[in-house]
């Protein structure tokens, strides 16, 4: 089927299977490897997106279910090298160790301090609880959320 | 809940050092991370490649009976198979480490003639999409004739037990009995002997979030195997693939990039990068491999779970611990792999952090019908540590002491460092007391009982507990020999490359393979410190390949060791540069000698007259570039390669005494527990982690280190573990059944650090990381509190816990 | 990951909708695809069609009557729930909504997904049938409406035939709910739950102990225990909890219930 996105600001048109995930479109058909697989249950939270504006899980959306919509990835955060205060806020607090989460996080994040530009620590741990971190223990990623809230 | 953390620092001074090292400098790698811009292995792409699907056995234990693949192959789109039988064909079964009956079993990179557990691979098929490839593998035909299955290790050498490797005879695989001291004298002069009939150690891994995984291509020219992978220990998997497969390891490039997390989980991944090169070879093209979740959990590098039995522990009325006898019964799954040597890490960390003398340990290891396990984060030690740390809180609950007192009457003491364990091992430095001091200190341990009456007004029990641990790093191989005395190994070695290029650059090259430990940081404070220079103007290359002859055999980011063998590798090669550089430049000063020179703002000067000043893009460029006219007997590269090789010794194999392991961090974690007697779910709402490990070169890296471990033994006290029904099949395949902690999950967590620099590493690093498993046991521990309950399991779910108060009741 | 084969109909209408799943035997209708892409993803079931319901203008919306009745369409998320103001006159409704898996999933799951995939460990079965929910079910033949206690009919098993859709459910006006649940952490699956509403007397539906929600009835939270007790529950057994943890945690999480229920 004919599927036609834009993402990070890009449209672009593909022929792809119904059955394929919108995460293995992005990775594979559109070589947008930021958004990464962890497990496949739906539960790590890896493949975070914006779709229209709404925080999903990519492996649990279809390509073809996104046909027409405006998609956001860790790829389109960052103005070319500037990277964005909730980019420099994880460096600074160590916020991340092997960085295979840390698109997803980084998407949570954003979509988080759109809604809520000064969100609790409480606030922060719910927005990203469906996000695994096996390495950090999400403490630093909380206090990197933290600082940049309003 | 989650509360932020704060890191407390020792009463006790911490040197300031000057410079790089010791401060905690942001992370180079994390701008490429940040971006999406990081290359994992599911990222390499090639032109051509095709995707490889495994079929897996649905199967505990059967004998195959027929594969046929002429199905799968006839779709379209479908490149090729490989099954079992090929697989014998072309390779030989790999090494084993152990020495008889282990040391007979076959083990080829798919299953040959049998399956020993669910999820092995049995066959694998390549095709043009990951879905196609997928597909087709539905289609390949295998008929099982199923056969019983053995779960549980205690009943695997029973003689009506099914027997999983014939070669072998039975399920034992190795066993060795240890015993240090006199354990006659200490249970006679001992006033109780406490008796603990069974502890057990459960089954988990830290799941890394990335899966395993390659993208094999293979040159028929040169007949050779450029293998792009996240493998985290390639020197192990080339010594395991080049005999299998009959080729030089010089056939089999390694490279990685950025690894998605390791933790010792990504160290056995051979037999799958064996088929992938097989299959590369066949079929003429890149072959494409992605472990995906449930494939991982159900066949990739469980961690060893282990049982205590028939444990007898000598003590002094007063709580002084003179020694212990256990018997240590190991489940290997289905395959030794790494195995056993499990069978001799655990030695690392004999007597735990207490001085008790006489020690006996018999040594088990048997095989199951379950995936087969490999290192894990605190590999061996941590479930050794966890059994000594639970005797501890046993000893004191039927003496009727207290737990604090218990341990410091009988930890290792400040003064007595270093201190030789009774097998051998050299505890380099740390104090022990004062890490738990400062541990209570931080969960206000003073007003535990108040909080403990304020809980119970609420309904909730209280409980606290400690775990104190040893990270053991920087290994001795020669310990395998303890394991096979056949075994040519021993010492340890890490290898660094750093050179100044044609236009001044410094590039630095390194042999590990890290996966999130921020080496690129760490080794660049390293070099910016002895070449006097900006860490911004260092580049550490990303990640590993075995091509830059940044390599020696035991190249790898594994067992606690970075901090000691990398950066001290990373430290000579920097000081032959700087010498190098000086060697230059008084040649070019016309005969200055080197103690003249000093190294400053990215170049080198005369002390006495600076502005004789050679640039390093100078420097560079005249070695390389423009070097007509320097003398003939100028012995400089600037490309200086140094292996660091720690001062070992081979262990003796006859009373199995020796130095196992060069550095001893520490860690000593106290938990506050609140458990809700009517359902047994139980909250941490308090937590302390404490940590020395010696010199911190990068002081926010290594508490990253200690947050993280910390995680990961909460997970696995509290919901992480890998349950098999009696028929073998897996329980938990996902993160849905395999609960791993979540934002939500963590406590407020307090850390703490003390600086005990090793008198024996180049810099005064120990390796750390792996956090030797205290988390685990302060949970338990915690649980044993606030229920009054003895609690043998390292893993307490909700349904344990209540299972503990339902006895007490009773 | 890697479905197998599958095709994609994408309806303008609940008709076409109802037409696509009418003719095609293998079809299935996709609501927010949190529950079946994962199926999918394990091959566990293979629909030979997804009908799509996203974008149904008529399976969406949350209207409030003035007799305080609530009319939630099925396509609507817990995201949408939670935010929904005619919604809050049944607190309960979002409170649970918010206690579902994580905030990815709630954007995309909803309220007619969760009830018409009757997992046993799902929040919503118990709940709709405590507040007394009534579900619309449409056909070839019109609608039909069936309370929450007839809805639930098995594990993975609804009122919904084959060709028929969830459009709404309408839940009567209240306030006095509870719910108490464990869970593995603070947020992962549901090993028991239950739901309970004061009207009068108590009325409690326990889920995670049954193939659907089993209802006890007392005359006030006290009783609540003893109902449980004598309803002989025979949970099944599974890795997180023996049948005789989750019977226990029946009756303690139902009597929490009802304590909340009774003090709002």
């Amino acid at each position: 089927m004919d599927v036609t996105v834009t993402v990070n600001g890009t449209t672009y048109e593909r022929d792809v299977e119904p059955r394929k995930l919108l995460i293995h479109f992005l990775r594979d058909d559109l070589d947008l490897t930021g958004s990464h697989v962890g497990c496949d249950t739906g539960n790590c939270g890896a493949c975070s997106v914006i779709v229209d504006g709404v925080l999903v899980k990519s492996c649990m959306l279809l390509a073809v279910q996104a046909n027409g919509a405006s998609i956001e990835t860790v790829e389109g955060l960052a103005e070319g090298d500037e990277l964005t205060p909730l980019q420099l806020a994880f460096n600074e607090h160590h916020a991340l160790q092997c960085g295979y989460c840390t698109p997803g996080m980084l998407m949570s994040a954003t979509a988080l301090l759109r809604e809520n530009p000064s969100p609790s620590e409480d606030e922060i741990a719910k927005a990203l609880q469906g996000n695994i971190c096996r390495c950090t223990g999400y403490w630093n990623i909380v206090e990197a959320v933290k600082s940049v809230a309003k | 809940m989650i509360q932020s953390s704060e890191t407390t620092l020792a009463p006790a001074p911490v040197e300031v050092q000057k410079g790089w090292g010791g401060q905690s400098v942001k992370r180079k790698e994390d701008k490429r991370l940040l971006q999406g811009e990081g290359v994992f292995v599911d990222d390499v792409k090639r032109h051509g490649m095709g995707y490889l699907h495994f079929v897996r056995s649905p199967y505990a234990h059967a004998h195959i009976t027929r594969v046929d693949v002429s199905a799968a192959e006839a779709i379209d789109g479908v490149y090729g198979t490989l099954t079992g039988e090929e697989v014998a064909a072309l390779t030989d079964p790999f090494f084993q480490i152990s020495s008889v009956p282990g040391a007979n079993i076959k083990d080829f990179s798919l299953a040959v003639g049998k399956v020993r557990y669910v999820g092995e691979p049995v066959v694998a098929v390549v095709a043009e999409t990951r879905e196609l490839a997928r597909d087709a593998s539905e289609l390949v035909e295998v008929d099982y004739e199923p056969l019983a299955a053995v779960v549980d290790a205690r009943v695997a050498q029973d003689s009506d037990t099914p027997v999983l490797h014939d070669d072998a005879g039975g399920n034992l695989m190795w066993s060795g009995l240890y015993s240090w001291g006199d354990l006659d004298a200490a249970f006679a002069e001992a006033d109780r002997v406490v008796k603990i009939p069974e502890l057990h150690f459960h089954r988990f891994n830290s799941t890394p979030l990335e899966c395993d995984g390659a993208l094999v291509e293979y040159n028929r020219g040169v007949s050779q195997w450029t293998i792009h992978t996240n493998n985290q220990f390639p020197g192990f998997a080339a010594i395991m693939m080049g005999p299998a497969m009959k080729v030089g390891l010089d056939k089999l490039r390694f490279v990685t990039q950025d690894i998605g997390g390791g933790f010792g989980n990504k160290i056995t991944s051979h037999p799958q990068l064996v088929v992938c090169c097989l299959l590369a070879r066949k079929l003429n093209r890149p072959v494409q491999w992605t472990e995906w979740r449930t494939d991982f959990h159900l066949s990739m590098s469980h961690g060893n779970e282990r049982w205590f039995r028939d444990t007898e522990v000598a003590v002094k009325d007063d709580g002084t611990l003179l020694g212990f006898r256990t018997k240590a019964l190991d489940d290997a799954g289905a395959w030794l792999r790494y195995e056993p040597l499990g069978g001799v890490i655990w030695a690392q960390v004999t007597p735990g952090m207490y001085r008790w003398k006489h020690i006996e340990l018999e040594f088990t290891q048997v095989a199951t019908n379950k995936a087969p396990v490999s290192p894990n984060r605190g590999y061996s030690r941590m479930q050794h540590l966890w059994f000594t740390e639970r005797v501890i809180d046993i000893v004191a609950r039927e003496l009727d002491l207290d737990p604090v007192e218990v341990r410091k009457r009988n930890y290792v003491r400040a003064e007595d460092m270093p201190y030789t364990t009774p097998n051998g091992c050299v505890y380099d430095s740390g104090d022990y007391a004062a890490m738990l001091d400062l541990a209570l200190g931080l969960v206000g341990y003073d007003s535990m009982e108040a909080r403990r009456a304020d809980a119970k007004e609420r309904g909730k029990l209280l409980g606290v507990g400690i775990g104190s641990t040893l990270d053991s790093g920087t290994n001795n191989f020669g310990q395998s020999r303890l394991i096979n005395p056949e075994l040519q190994f021993s010492g340890n070695n890490e290898v660094a490359t750093v050179k100044l290029d044609i236009f001044g650059e410094i590039v630095v090259t390194l042999g590990t393979t890290p996966q999130g430990q921020g080496h690129e940081t760490t080794a660049a404070q390293v070099v910016a410190d002895i070449l006097n220079c900006s860490v911004d103007d260092v580049h550490v290359r990303a990640g590993h390949d075995s091509y830059w002859n940044s390599h020696a055999g035991f190249s790898g980011t594994y067992a606690s060791q970075f901090a000691v063998t990398g950066l001290s590798a990373v430290k000579g090669a920097t000081e032959m540069l700087a010498a190098e550089i000086k060697k230059l430049a008084g040649a070019v000063f016309g005969g200055v000698p080197a103690e003249a020179l000093e190294l400053a703002d990215g170049g080198v000067r005369i002390k006495e007259s600076p502005d004789a000043f050679l640039p390093f893009m100078a420097c560079g460029a005249i070695i390389n570039a423009n070097n007509a006219g320097l003398p003939e007997d100028l012995d400089v590269t600037l490309n200086c390669r140094y292996v660091y090789r720690p001062p070992f010794e081979v262990p003796d194999v006859e009373t199995k005494m020796g130095n196992l392991t060069l550095t001893y961090a520490c860690q000593v974690h106290v938990a506050v527990v609140e458990v809700d007697p009517e359902t047994g779910a139980y909250e941490i709402v308090d937590y302390a982690a404490v940590d020395d490990c010696g010199k911190r070169i990068n002081p926010q890296i290594v508490e990253g280190q200690v947050m993280g471990a910390t995680a990961q033994a909460i997970g696995a006290a509290v919901h992480e573990t890998y349950e098999y029904d009696e028929d073998g099949n897996l329980l938990t395949p996902n993160f849905y059944d395999y609960h791993v902690p979540h934002a939500l999950d963590m406590p407020p967590l307090a850390t703490g650090a003390i600086e005990s620099p090793s008198p024996f590493t180049p810099l005064g690093t120990k390796g750390m990381g792996e956090g030797g498993g205290a988390g685990i046991h302060a949970v338990c521990a915690a649980i044993q509190d606030a229920t009054g309950q003895i609690v043998t399991d390292s893993h307490n779910p909700y349904q344990r816990v209540w299972r503990l108060l339902q006895e007490a009741k009773a | 990951m890697l479905l197998r084969e599958v095709e994609y109909a994408k309806p303008g209408s609940v008709a076409e909708a109802l037409e696509l799943l009418a003719a095609n035997d293998g079809a299935r209708a996709l609501a927010g695809g949190q529950t079946l892409i994962n199926v999918m993803k394990a091959r566990a079931a293979s629909p030979d069609m997804l009908v799509d319901l996203n974008g149904l203008d008529d399976l969406t919306g949350i209207e409030l009557a003035g007799d305080g009745t609530l009319t939630i369409g099925a396509m609507t998320t817990y995201t949408e729930l939670m935010g929904s103001a005619e919604a809050k006159a049944r607190p309960i409704l979002g409170e649970v909504c918010a206690t579902i898996a994580d905030v990815q999933v709630r954007n995309r799951g909803t309220i007619g997904g969760n009830v018409c995939s009757n997992d046993p460990t799902n929040h919503l079965p118990p709940l709709m049938v405590s507040v007394g929910a009534r579900m619309t079910i449409a056909g070839a033949d019109g609608e039909r409406e069936v309370s929450a206690e007839e809805f639930f009919l098995g594990v993975y098993l609804t009122a919904v035939g084959p060709g028929e859709l969830l459009t709404r459910i309408s839940i009567p006006a209240g306030k006095k709910d509870g719910f108490a649940a464990v869970t593995l952490g603070a947020d992962g699956t549901c090993i028991a739950n239950a739901a309970a509403t004061v009207n009068g007397s108590v009325r409690v539906a326990l889920g995670c102990v049954d193939a659907v929600p089993v209802i006890v009835t007392a005359e006030s939270a006290d009783g609540v225990a003893d109902a449980v007790r004598a309803a002989n529950l025979e949970p099944p057994s599974d890795v997180h909890a023996s049948s005789e943890y989750r019977t226990h945690l029946a009756e303690v999480l139902a009597t929490r219930a009802a304590q909340e229920a009774s003090a709002r």
